[in-house]
């Protein structure tokens, strides 16, 4: 489908609403089955894409609101992982993961869910995938040599899974790999992994990199120099970054190494629960077509709306849209 | 009657056992009727506050609604009972439960029954830190000798340099990887003397030249209280380090409304037996059952005619000037003499008392929870096989730990120095609060519930013993980013 300039999405995640928070919950504490909970998340995805219809999004996900964290949703279907699920209490804690022998070949059933969130809207959409780096920093390692040989071989099973949701429909799938602002001397190896797991996958690939949004609050602070010029031998068409809270000082990057990759530019600040005015955010996005011109730049929060309030989020997403068209309007489009 | 011997320290279980005689006694005289002693819990407590807001004998009811429940609890505090006249006063409360209107008689109420953390006492605890100097004077010391070992933990010079050595530390690892920012803000939320930030900062001025790094010169530290008289003593303490040092004024249940300016970007912030002085609310289990506490406070009826009577108040004006005395304070309630004032204010003070009745509830969530803390981090909180206990909420301490933690930088840490009860099961090991401490009030602080708060809100919360004084009940809270 054809797309407006300045086409408005989100990173990922939609707000998880207290009672799927505490559904999930009860499903650990073996009150509810498997097959009521994949009922609950049915719902839950269904309602998450309205949301981001009604709010005028151009691209949707499907609110990552079957996942427990960024972490766990994958690691569960990577085989040969291995954990004791008794080690944690409440649905967004962490498992803690090891691995033990190389990774097999095997399907992760991502197209399932794509095919799913893709069965109930007709707007564009997006996938959301967390990236090798990430799931490293996440598992215990008593295999691979080092770290590098590990996401390697994780991009290498992720890699057919990405073909798979390729071949389901998904154009648009996104990596977020938040732990490279964490450990930016990573980044150089990184982008042999990113590219190892992004080959000859027929879709548009963004990287979203941020500094962390776990539990609704940053895990790192820097900025973003670390990312060029290395950045610019991944084989990805957008690079989608958080700018609202940190304030827009590393656009000057994109100026700096000039470039043609698409910039998926964060305007609200999903760390506060204040809702910013269309104003704000029109501002925002003027500040980045300063740096990228508007048919390259896409626009969206910061991070996922996980854990701000439905009321919050939606609210939030309902202003970026406002924004954007003011901005549009100025560009005669 | 079922007598419940709680936290009663080894040397007085020879006085318990006979305040225990001498109830069986009273109940098997036939003085007080079956219906009541069918339904009747006495809790026998070593209250560990030497000045607090019981009497001997406490009756509280229960509620449900409109309905008063048949369930009654009498607590006798071991420490004010007088074994002589103990009978007496223990059918005299029971017959006060039948007639609560001959009860009420012998009070002077200040204020209608409202959950704790609402109650007048708080405005007390205002006033005391508002006209700090005033009190001082009057008892003729500072506050920091009413504390355990007359002197703050917090300014012991060894826990200071550990602290410091820490937070150089920090600095430095940052500095490694290239992410110091330039201004280093380093907070202290509840001032005290000014002692143990100027200790600090002495301290990290010293180590900064020894090591040769030039961190000193960076930071900001910024000394935060709600009381002027407070920072103003404190501004004087750390003058040395003047251009580095900035006292605001801050709301310690809310810090962030004054400080969202740093949100993310505070390294280290500090509190000092502030939340055991923040507002709470209680729960009460009993027989499984839940029930949240409200309380009014009241003045024995004889006390209130001395007081009025020594100040020269018509009786019937005696809570009509309470009112006054918390409306302007007591540089204003005698034109003429400030000294009348604070004596009448301190009298007040050391009377007040709380009577206290038991609102039944479904669950936990039908108390009135802390602000900002979600239902679903307290209802797992109280588990099935707790059956009878009384826990504080802390609902000030969970507040203002949701309000401080928006201001740490994703490297900094929160340590928090006080009483902490870090388990459930401990509420029922001593007599946690509410204390008087001079003329403001000290509660224990529910370690273990804001443990579990910190953790659905993305911090790992630690507690340590204070092992730089011997003797020493408080800890140390360490917060450290939940991954």
């Amino acid at each position: 489908m054809s797309l407006p300039i300045l086409p408005t999405t989100v990173v990922g995640s939609y707000s998880m609403p207290g009672w799927l928070e505490r559904l999930k919950t009860e499903f650990f504490a073996r009150r509810i089955s498997r097959q009521e909970l994949d009922e609950i998340h049915d719902s839950a995805v269904k309602a998450a894409i309205k949301d981001q219809e009604v709010c005028g999004l151009d691209i949707i996900t499907d609110g990552e609101l079957r996942r427990d964290n960024m972490i766990d949703y994958f690691a569960e279907r990577l085989p040969g992982l291995q954990t004791d699920h008794t080690n944690k209490k409440f649905y967004y804690d962490f498992y803690d993961w090891v691995v033990r022998g190389k990774i097999p070949m095997a399907s992760l059933r991502l197209a399932d869910d794509f095919r799913f969130l893709s069965q109930f809207t007709d707007h564009g959409t997006k996938f959301c995938v967390t990236g090798p780096h990430s799931l490293v920093k996440r598992i215990k390692d008593e295999h691979y040599k080092n770290e590098q040989a590990f996401a390697t071989d994780l991009a290498r099973v992720m890699n057919m899974e990405l073909k798979e949701l390729a071949r389901a429909g998904a154009r648009f799938i996104q990596i977020d790999e938040p732990y490279y602002s964490g450990f930016p001397e990573d980044f150089q190896w990184g982008v042999k992994v990113l590219n190892t797991l992004v080959e000859g996958v027929d879709a548009k690939i963004a990287l979203h990199v941020c500094y962390g949004n776990r539990y609704g609050k940053p895990s790192w602070a820097g900025n973003y120099k670390y990312l060029f010029p290395a950045i610019l031998e991944a084989n990805v068409q957008q690079v989608t970054l958080e700018f609202a809270r940190r304030g827009g000082e590393d656009l000057e990057l994109f100026k700096e190494f000039p470039n043609k990759l698409e910039l998926g530019v964060g305007v609200i600040d999903v760390k506060t629960h204040e809702v910013e005015t269309p104003e704000i955010v029109a501002e925002r996005i003027r500040k980045a077509l300063k740096f990228v011109p508007a048919e390259r730049v896409f626009v969206l929060p910061d991070c996922g709306c996980l854990h701000l309030p439905q009321e919050v989020a939606f609210a939030k997403l309902r202003t970026m849209v406002q924004g954007t068209k003011i901005v549009r309007k100025e560009l005669g489009a | 009657m079922i007598l419940h011997v709680n936290h009663i320290p080894p040397k007085q279980t020879a006085l318990a056992a006979s305040v225990a005689s001498a109830l069986v006694t009273a109940a098997g005289e036939g003085q007080v009727p079956p219906r009541i002693l069918e339904n009747l819990n006495v809790h026998l407590d070593w209250l560990q506050y030497k000045t607090n807001f019981r009497e001997a004998l406490t009756l509280r009811r229960a509620i449900k609604g409109e309905e008063i429940l048949p369930w009654i609890e009498v607590g006798v505090d071991l420490r004010q009972v007088r074994p002589d006249q103990l009978k007496d006063e223990f059918v005299n409360a029971l017959n006060d439960a039948v007639d609560p209107a001959a009860g009420a008689r012998k009070r002077v109420y200040l204020e209608p029954f409202a959950p704790v953390r609402s109650g007048i006492i708080w405005r007390f605890n205002n006033l005391f830190w508002q006209h700090l100097p005033l009190w001082e004077t009057a008892a003729g010391h500072g506050f920091e000798k009413s504390l355990p070992g007359g002197t703050s933990d917090a300014n012991h010079p060894e826990a200071v340099a550990d602290a410091v050595a820490d937070f150089w530390t920090l600095l430095k690892d940052l500095e490694g990887h290239n992410q110091l920012p330039q201004e280093i803000f380093a907070l202290e939320i509840g001032v005290g003397t000014g002692q143990r930030a100027a200790a600090w900062l002495d301290r990290f001025r010293a180590l900064d030249k020894e090591r040769g790094t030039q961190y000193y010169p960076r930071i900001r530290f910024l000394l935060a209280d709600y009381s002027m008289p407070t920072l103003n003593r404190a501004l004087e303490a750390v003058k040395e380090h003047r251009e580095l040092a900035s006292f605001l004024a801050v709301d310690a249940l809310d810090p962030f409304k004054s400080l969202s300016f740093l949100r993310y970007k505070v390294l280290s912030i500090h509190l000092t037996n502030v939340y055991d002085n923040l507002p709470t609310d209680e729960i009460v289990v009993r027989e499984g059952k839940l029930y949240f506490v409200e309380a009014r406070a009241y003045v024995p009826a004889a006390t209130a005619a001395r007081i009025s009577e020594a100040f020269g108040i018509p009786p019937a004006e005696f809570v009509r000037t309470v009112t006054r005395l918390l409306e302007v304070g007591p540089t204003h309630l005698h034109h003429a003499n400030v000294e009348q004032g604070v004596t009448f204010w301190r009298s007040v003070w050391d009377a007040i008392r709380l009577e206290e009745r038991l609102i039944s509830i479904q669950s936990i969530l039908d108390a009135p929870l802390p602000a900002g803390v979600k239902p679903t981090l307290l209802e797992n909180f109280v588990g099935d096989g707790v059956m009878n206990q009384r826990f504080h909420l802390s609902s000030g301490a969970l507040e203002s730990f949701l309000n401080t933690m928006p201001l740490l930088h994703p490297r900094g840490y929160l340590q928090v120095q006080d009483i902490f009860v870090t388990k459930l099961e401990d509420y029922g090991k001593l007599f946690r609060g509410p204390g008087k401490m001079d003329g403001s009030i000290v509660n224990w602080v529910n370690g273990a519930l804001l443990a579990e708060v910190g953790a659905r809100a993305g911090y790992d919360v630690h507690f340590a013993p204070f092992h730089y004084r011997e003797g020493s009940r408080t800890s140390m809270l360490y917060t450290t980013h939940r991954e």
